[in-house]
């Protein structure tokens, strides 16, 4: 039963993984053009050595040859090079995955650890002031650009704060450039972007532990325990979170491919990769190799 | 549709439930309405959207009564005038009025938020109708094509469509709506799959009714609910998105205005010019806040159960 299920969900899998690949080629296709803009004009490239450079790098192959090439590269782990250094594109990867997982992983775990007790004082407290204040707080959160939101904090924390002579926060890079890169340094570049990520994070995750919680707890075995004399704290933290968290665990599952990508806007406001928005900048030099492996890396990351 | 039968079923003979069928038979749609009407922040919520609406509609009118200026007049005896004066919200870099290009903005940034929405409705709407009806391997290849989309990150789809077409309003909406349909779509095949068993679908094509009629007659009036309540929880959502594109330089291009793309500039100059930041950046904020706001209002209104 369970065999012929995962068998089946597998087989959709790979069904969905084969359509984003050629959604995403097809788009790829498109846009990979004459690789460098304005190749053609250059009056130092005869136009035979323009159709070498072409043939090189594989422009002059038809769609599906392209296709089926890349398809059969990546079976076998090679992800392609960079038309425009021949670098792998796995090396470029390796390059920013480590930041980027840095900045994700502690924002989500900082809005997992946040989140919790939050909802929860919104159940126990439901209707309060408290409830009301953390409600605002979390629709708040869900409405706020986060460039918008990263801006003010830098203006706030590393501007204002040093123009008064007053210890600042660093407001771009994920570590100093110089004598830099130690745990501290690390630690003090992380609070800014992690701040605004986790917010994010944050607000919509309370909200949903705060009505999973407001539900368990009308359950009837809320009821017997307590009519069988539990101690309160036992009921709401023994059947209560433990049950309230259950649907909290699918949640963080689908957010899981956000550790690749859902701090985009953030790295771009907090200048967290060494050269910025390398995947906009990619596209925009039409190096189109470049462009497919970071979806597909995050796809990896969380089927859904 | 709710309302009557469940009165008839209340008015039994009984003492106990006396009192129940002396409150008047409403439709579903008045129910829903008066409850939305009772909610006092929602309303408030609602209008300071129809109030924004309004000011995108008659943006002319706005910018020669208020500012006298137009948004793309470049100044360049008045770069960085702050807030005051001639200019009420301050200039940019080019002298331009902030307040006119907001006002101008607003009929950006509403409007194609407005199109995403009508455009992921209706073809998610269709897909969603046509994939939980039918069913069988039309529902299979359906579904699996909204897997397919929604399994590709959506910045990524974002980033090479803009770059494919070059981002105006309306090209804008589109690549948004490109991936926005598919949640719509899942959600509506959801809701045609429970709609469909229940016996007034049977006795509909009983006495005779075509696919198309049932579909549009008496399915869609009941995914209608649902519907309205995706739309208004979704519009803040695409603000976001669109002025997160905007901002990263792949949404509507400069020198026309939006709330987003006023801020992609402003980053280099924040540290002087406060007010090139904060005016964008709160207008978004507010209007997306009213837009959640106003949304969770009308789920509570169409859908308690959800509450």
């Amino acid at each position: 039963m369970l065999a012929k299920y995962v068998a089946r969900r597998f087989l959709a899998s790979l069904v969905v993984v084969l359509g984003v690949t050629l959604i995403t080629l097809v788009l790829m296709d498109r846009t990979r053009g004459t690789y460098v803009p304005g190749i053609d004009l250059n009056p130092a490239l005869r136009p035979e050595d323009i159709a070498r450079l072409r043939a090189d790098l594989g422009l002059d192959r038809p769609f599906y040859i392209w296709y089926l090439t890349w398809i059969w590269g990546v079976v076998h782990g090679d992800f392609g090079r960079s038309m425009i250094d021949g670098s792998t594109v796995m090396s470029h990867i390796l390059d920013r995955l480590p930041n980027t997982l840095e900045l994700t992983g502690t924002a989500i775990l900082i809005g997992i650890v946040i989140a919790i007790p939050v909802g929860v004082i919104g159940a126990l407290r439901h209707g309060s002031k408290a409830d009301h204040t953390l409600t605002v707080v979390s629709v708040a959160g869900f409405a706020v650009p986060q460039f918008w939101m990263g801006l003010i904090l830098i203006l706030i924390f590393s501007v204002t704060l040093e123009q008064h002579g007053l210890p600042w926060l660093p407001s771009s890079g994920a570590y100093s450039a110089v004598n830099g890169g130690d745990f501290i340094d690390r630690v003090e570049h992380l609070i800014l972007p992690a701040t605004v990520l986790s917010f994010f994070y944050m607000s919509t995750w309370s909200r949903f532990i705060r009505s999973s919680m407001l539900e368990v707890l009308s359950q009837d075995y809320i009821r017997t325990a307590r009519a069988k004399g539990m101690s309160e704290r036992r009921v709401v933290y023994l059947h209560g979170l433990r049950n309230a968290l259950i649907p909290l665990v699918t949640l963080i599952g689908l957010e899981l491919p956000g550790l690749v990508s859902g701090g985009l806007v953030v790295e771009v406001v907090f200048g967290w990769q060494p050269a910025r928005r390398p995947a906009v900048r990619r596209a925009r030099s039409s190096d189109s190799i470049f462009m497919r492996t970071p979806q597909d890396l995050r796809f990896c990351g969380g089927p859904k | 549709m709710i309302g009557p039968s469940r009165v008839a079923e209340l008015d039994m003979p009984g003492a106990a439930i006396e009192g129940a069928s002396t409150r008047p038979a409403q439709s579903y749609w008045n129910e829903s309405w008066e409850r939305l009407r009772a909610n006092r922040i929602g309303m408030a919520a609602g209008i300071l959207i129809l109030i924004f609406a309004l000011i995108a509609i008659l943006a002319p009118v706005f910018s020669a009564v208020l500012t006298h200026f137009q948004p793309q007049t470049i100044d360049l005896s008045q770069t960085f005038s702050p807030p005051g004066g001639k200019h009420l919200l301050g200039t940019d870099e080019l002298g331009r009025d902030t307040l006119t290009r907001l006002i101008w903005g607003a009929r950006v940034t509403l409007g194609v938020a407005l199109l995403t929405v009508a455009v992921s409705l209706t073809v998610g709407t269709a897909v969603g109708m046509m994939a939980g009806y039918y069913g069988g391997w039309l529902d299979d290849l359906l579904m699996r094509l909204v897997d397919t989309v929604l399994a590709i990150p959506a910045i990524f789809l974002f980033i090479l469509m803009s770059i494919l077409f070059r981002p105006t309003p309306v090209s804008l909406a589109l690549i948004i709506a490109s991936v926005g349909w598919g949640q719509v779509a899942r959600l509506v095949r959801g809701e045609v799959l429970s709609v469909k068993q229940r016996d007034f679908i049977l006795a509909t094509r009983s006495i005779g009714a075509r696919h198309l009629r049932l579909m549009l007659r008496h399915l869609l009036p009941n995914v209608l609910p649902v519907l309205i309540v995706a739309a208004s929880l979704g519009v803040g959502q695409i603000i976001l998105i669109e002025a997160a594109l905007d901002f990263l330089g792949l949404g509507i291009q400069p020198p026309t205005p939006s709330w987003g793309n006023q801020l992609t500039n402003a980053e280099s100059y924040f540290f002087h010019s406060i007010w090139l930041v904060n005016f964008p950046g709160l207008l978004i904020f507010v209007t997306v806040l009213a837009s959640n706001v106003f949304g969770n209002a009308i789920r509570d209104a169409f859908d308690p159960r959800l509450k």
